[in-house]
């Protein structure tokens, strides 16, 4: 057997030029799913980052209510004993600290104008401990709450709008947990640019007891909960389950990825992309080595017919031509791999940003991840299409009528 | 004109080729008895059916009408694996273009048939030494065909033909692209292989040069049997000499 894959491997350099032409197309093949793939992953892992940075959190905790019904006050579905189970889950491995938010909304004003706002109350030595702090554009973060002045951030869109800065005042008015209007002065004390357009617009942060000062409750919305990775989400959300039963309300998490609507409509919307191009070097692939096996074929159809006259099997010969092709697809995939990778270490090198996408504020690197998966599924997509390529070739050759092939020019 | 201890019985046997609008017999209803060990050329002008009645010999194409035997089988009733197992076995093949594997050595190339058939790694390696030996080419073994001359490259074709011990040889025009000389030392080397191992050799040839040191020539004009002669010259050295002078 070893003498038959010897005389497809010296085949497949029989002619080079030919050869070195096929491997380029397959290696570029594979080169380009490399670094789309690669840029892809690192888009999917940067926004997912973000994304639990920004607030998301990996784990968050809820009154099992809040999903059940709408709320008729505000922080009527809340945590009441919050502080009893934030403890529960602190103490479980691999989480890094459990911060409590309170999710609100209501009307800001600079005197002359107001606008709407989205507000969260947080507990900022719990969130930077989780690393969750803010993008400050200007100013600073919140401080942990003293006695004082209350601080807030607003995001640019805010500050716009607003025409405030950093060390300005605004008055924020919300509806209470007893359904009245009740208001609060505030010192912005930084600007956060989110990276979202439409969040900066409507952009508030302040501390957890102002909040629970102006909308006279001492519930919290849910708990947030930071891990030391991502990957171990999964393993945590199931140590907490027995962590969650038997307290005064009953309680519901969710993870991270059931939360990140948008990381799940971007993910989608390009995996489908990368999905389309796949197909396309798996067509391109196809059919360029289709014609390229036939032209060998043709070339040597005396040789085919020597080889059956001398008795070999029909399989064999179907055998040889696809392994051949194999062998091509397997060196191709080499190709691309060394050359794919090495494209990826220099424009990772080069420093290179994109810019701002839709909706987003923040121009975007340009990095290649090196993902095994992706290298071990471009590689075998390419060695599949050659050896699907080289079936109508094969077959063909061994269907050679000995005789005619024997007389061929 | 059936024998039943002949090697190969060609017995009424017909090819007729379609054309576009018409058929061209190639081979008109011809009957042959060649006997094991015989060092027979099937000669005649282009067209005469030469090179048609040693593919149906060698069972790489299929006579319209009429049988051939090999070793008293039937050839026309094998299935299409089964003469490629026959052909394997019992036949060697010789072209006028030699055929060989570009891509292999000259051993490689003698080796390839017994690949098929499966033999072992130490059996081949000896058989194919020895191949090479009998055709004077053990120096040439790892060189491959574009480094080879014309008359090596068909010795080694026979060395590819006979490594196996088939029943039979089969040799269509082997000295064709060979100058004289070469040509000369292969007739020569065929004849020494049919006499000293026993192998039978049937090929086709128009050449005279050849046709004269021949022990048995079968004459075709337009498909049938012109004339089936055998001469006195059958030894080795008489070849030689003639050759030489």
């Amino acid at each position: 057997m070893m003498k038959f894959l010897l005389l497809a491997f010296r085949n497949v350099f029989r002619n080079r030029r030919r050869t070195v032409m096929t491997l380029l197309m397959v290696g570029g093949g594979v080169a380009g799913l490399l670094l789309v793939g690669g840029f892809f992953a690192f888009m999917f892992r940067g926004l997912r980052e973000s994304t639990i940075r920004n607030g998301l959190g990996h784990i968050q905790i809820f009154n099992a209510e809040h999903f059940r019904r709408d709320e008729v006050h505000v922080l009527d579905t809340g945590i009441s004993d919050w502080q009893r189970v934030a403890a529960n889950v602190r103490s479980a491995d691999h989480v890094r600290g459990v911060a409590p938010r309170i999710e609100f909304y209501g009307m800001l004003s600079n005197g002359v104008k107001s606008s709407v706002f989205m507000g969260t109350a947080v507990d900022p030595e719990a969130e930077r401990a989780m690393n969750f702090s803010p993008r400050i554009a200007s100013g600073r973060d919140l401080a942990e709450s003293t006695s004082g002045e209350i601080e807030a951030l607003v995001g640019t869109g805010v500050a716009r709008s607003m025409s405030v800065k950093a060390g300005d005042g605004l008055t924020i008015l919300s509806v209470t947990a007893d359904g009245a209007l009740n208001g609060i002065d505030v010192q912005i004390v930084g600007i956060v640019n989110t990276g979202f357009k439409d969040l900066d617009d409507r952009y508030l942060r302040i501390t957890l007891p102002s909040a629970q000062r102006l909308l006279q409750s001492n519930r919290v919305t849910n708990l947030v909960v930071g891990l030391d990775k991502t990957e171990n989400t999964d393993a945590v959300a199931a140590a907490f389950t027995p962590r969650l039963r038997g307290l005064s309300q009953e309680m519901t998490m969710k993870k991270w990825i059931e939360l990140a609507a948008y990381y799940k409509q971007v993910r989608t919307l390009f995996s489908g992309i990368f999905l389309f191009l796949g197909i396309i070097v798996f067509f391109m692939v196809l059919m360029a080595s289709v014609n390229t096996l036939l032209m060998a074929m043709m070339e040597r159809t005396r040789e085919i017919g020597t080889m059956l006259a001398m008795g070999t099997p029909r399989p064999w010969i179907v055998a040889l031509f696809m392994l051949e092709a194999t062998i091509t697809g397997i060196l191709g995939a080499a190709v691309g791999l060394i050359g794919g990778n090495l494209i990826g270490v220099a424009l990772n090198a080069s420093g290179l940003h994109l810019p701002p996408p839709p909706g987003l504020s923040t121009e975007m690197a340009f990095r290649v991840l090196h993902v095994p998966a992706l290298m071990i599924g471009a590689s075998s997509l390419v060695v599949v299409s050659l050896a699907l390529a080289s079936i109508l070739p094969a077959v063909r050759a061994s269907r050679l009528q000995i005789a005619e092939a024997l007389a061929h020019v | 004109m059936k024998r039943t201890d002949a090697l190969v019985n060609v017995e009424e046997v017909s090819r007729r080729f379609a054309l576009d609008h018409s058929a061209v017999t190639a081979l008109d209803c011809l009957t042959l008895a060649i006997d094991r060990g015989e060092f027979l050329a099937i000669s005649g002008p282009s067209g005469s059916g030469k090179s048609t009645l040693l593919n149906l010999i060698g069972c790489i194409d299929k006579p319209t009408s009429g049988r051939i035997l090999i070793e008293g089988v039937d050839t026309s009733r094998l299935s299409s694996s089964q003469t490629s197992v026959l052909r394997r076995e019992k036949i060697g093949f010789v072209f006028q273009t030699f055929n060989l594997i570009p891509v292999f050595t000259a051993a490689e190339n003698v080796e390839y048939p017994l690949l098929v058939q499966g033999f072992s790694n130490a059996d081949r390696r000896r058989r194919v030494a020895e191949a090479l030996d009998n055709v004077g080419l053990s120096a040439r073994a790892n060189h491959r065909p574009d480094l080879l001359s014309g008359g090596e490259r068909q010795r080694v074709a026979i060395a590819r033909a006979i490594v196996h011990r088939p029943a039979l040889v089969l040799a269509d025009e082997p000295t064709a692209n060979l100058d004289t000389r070469n040509a000369t030392q292969l007739i020569d080397l065929m004849r020494d292989l049919n006499r000293t191992l026993g192998l039978t050799f049937i090929f086709s040839t128009h050449d005279q040069r050849l046709l004269e040191h021949t022990p048995r020539i079968v004459r075709l004009t337009d498909g049938r049997i012109e004339s089936d002669t055998l001469s006195e010259i059958s030894s080795h050295d008489e070849v030689l000499a003639s050759s030489v002078s």
